[in-house]
């Protein structure tokens, strides 16, 4: 990738999404993070003050023209109820063809293993899943005709635990590079637990999608800014809560399952206060499975693009064999005789 | 027989040599890719070294789940007859012979130890978080 024709690309979108050709742009820089797409911090310092920005370019050659789009009106959404969201200020097409969104710069940082570890953020570490329940408390809030355009549901027919299974399982079909009996008697083990749950109650929602540590921004004070909505659709709170407690997401702290940051009861009882619903724990518990599943399968895409020559990296491929660590996760939330061990702790 | 260094040997001193250019190496992408590099080398060596017994435990914990079965004796037909194998235990999960609570537990002491040896493999540290 040529470095200085991408800042020349950052600076015209600004301009493009300020509807300002000529206003100054400085300090292109690529920001860390995204696997999806490269967000480029820059600042614009026209006549009328300076601002604060950010660029997400979509990838050259890949169609994200709906999908940004999608998740653009929805952080409009977001903004306008007073979520903590960038402000989104356009969505468009550059010259080259290329998707981008134009945000406002949040302060912050995302990285999340000085989250959880670093001095600094010692305050911010004790206060963050409070304030985090309650964001997502308000995102749960959100009916999906308010979402500001049609999203996927997840259990529109049927029980949203079940929807999950069987969306996993057409992308396990699809994903597996071999046999993996963890993950069909995982599945099986959910649909015959799923069973016995009380039927769900209440409408469905807009969820984030992916809810994690490493979607957050923060600082001293705690929680700054919720990023990264592309998994946005509609579902069940369960499904937003477990993702921030599966284990991959937990990094140094694997003894705290939400985040790494709380334990999983202090988390749901925070979201619970905040949303005033009662979460099934026994329901939270296949989710959590299903959250684990969903990343087993992760490790075996991303392993299977560069084997498909998609995405040639031996760091893609290498990721194929974390896939036992996660199924190790499997079976200790499903345990030995059925006893699912999650919900504890 | 190939002459010493053996084959974890060599891949032992180039993985060192890979953690070291790592830790010298200024700039955070290659010093994230030479690390990746020098952990996937692990991988090799450390399955070079244990996967034939590890393999070998699972085909008779897979006769005791599907019933006993002759290993072929050559490697690769035995890599394939246990992929094989691993598809049969999904079908048969599938159709629901492991329900039973007991069939279960058998199941459920298999899964664990095969995973635990991938895990020691692949990825080690995991074991003792």
């Amino acid at each position: 990738m040529d470095a200085l024709s991408d800042s020349a690309i950052v600076v015209e979108a600004v301009r493009q999404g300020l509807g300002e050709p000529e206003t100054p742009v400085e300090g292109a820089r690529l920001l860390a993070g995204g696997a999806m797409h490269d967000s480029w911090a820059a600042d614009a310092a026209g006549p009328g003050g300076r601002h604060e920005l950010v660029v997400r370019l979509s990838p050259p050659g890949r169609d994200d023209s709906a999908k940004t789009r999608v998740e653009f009106a929805l952080l409009r959404t977001m903004h306008a109820r007073g979520l903590l969201v960038p402000k989104p200020l356009y969505v468009g097409e550059n010259v080259r063809g290329q998707t981008f969104m134009l945000m406002e710069r949040v302060r912050g940082d995302s990285n999340p293993r000085q989250l959880l570890t670093a001095p600094a953020f010692k305050h911010a570490r004790t206060v963050l899943v409070t304030q985090l329940a309650e964001q997502v408390a308000m995102i749960h809030r959100v009916s999906p005709q308010d979402a500001g355009s049609p999203l996927r549901v997840t259990g529109e027919d049927q029980d949203p635990v079940l929807a999950e299974c069987d969306r996993l399982e057409v992308e396990y079909r699809e994903v597996a590079l071999n046999p993996h009996p963890v993950i069909i008697w995982a599945f099986r083990k959910v649909r015959r637990m799923a069973a016995g749950l009380a039927p769900r109650t209440g409408p469905l929602h807009v969820v984030h999608g992916d809810l994690r540590v490493g979607n957050l921004m923060y600082d001293e004070q705690g929680l700054t800014s919720i990023l990264d909505w592309e998994g946005v659709h509609i579902g069940e709170a369960e499904d937003d809560l477990m993702w921030f407690c599966t284990r991959v997401w937990r990094f140094s702290r694997p003894d705290l399952p939400a985040g790494g940051l709380a334990t999983r009861e202090e988390w749901i009882s925070a979201y619970e206060r905040f949303s005033g619903r009662t979460i099934d724990r026994r329901r939270f518990a296949l989710w959590e499975v299903l959250g684990n599943i969903r990343w087993a399968l992760v490790t075996m895409r991303q392993s299977k693009q560069h084997i498909d020559g998609t995405v040639k990296s031996h760091e893609l491929l290498a990721i194929g064999r974390r896939t036992p660590d996660t199924e190790l996760e499997i079976l200790r939330l499903l345990g030995a005789k059925g006893e699912t061990h999650a919900g504890q702790a | 027989m190939q002459d010493r260094p053996d084959a974890a040997e060599l891949l032992e001193a180039v993985e060192d040599f890979l953690r070291g250019q790592s830790a010298a190496a200024s700039e955070r992408w290659l010093r994230f890719q030479l690390l990746v590099a020098a952990n996937t080398l692990g991988i090799v060596r450390r399955e070079m070294l244990h996967e034939d017994h590890y393999t070998h435990e699972e085909w008779q914990r897979l006769d005791g789940l599907l019933g006993a079965q002759e290993p072929p004796a050559a490697h690769g037909a035995f890599a394939a007859a246990l992929r094989t194998r691993d598809a049969e235990l999904c079908a048969r999960i599938a159709r629901g012979d492991f329900d039973a609570p007991e069939a279960e537990a058998r199941l459920f002491e298999h899964f664990w130890q095969t995973i635990e040896d991938k895990v020691r493999i692949a990825n080690p540290a995991e074991l003792t978080r």
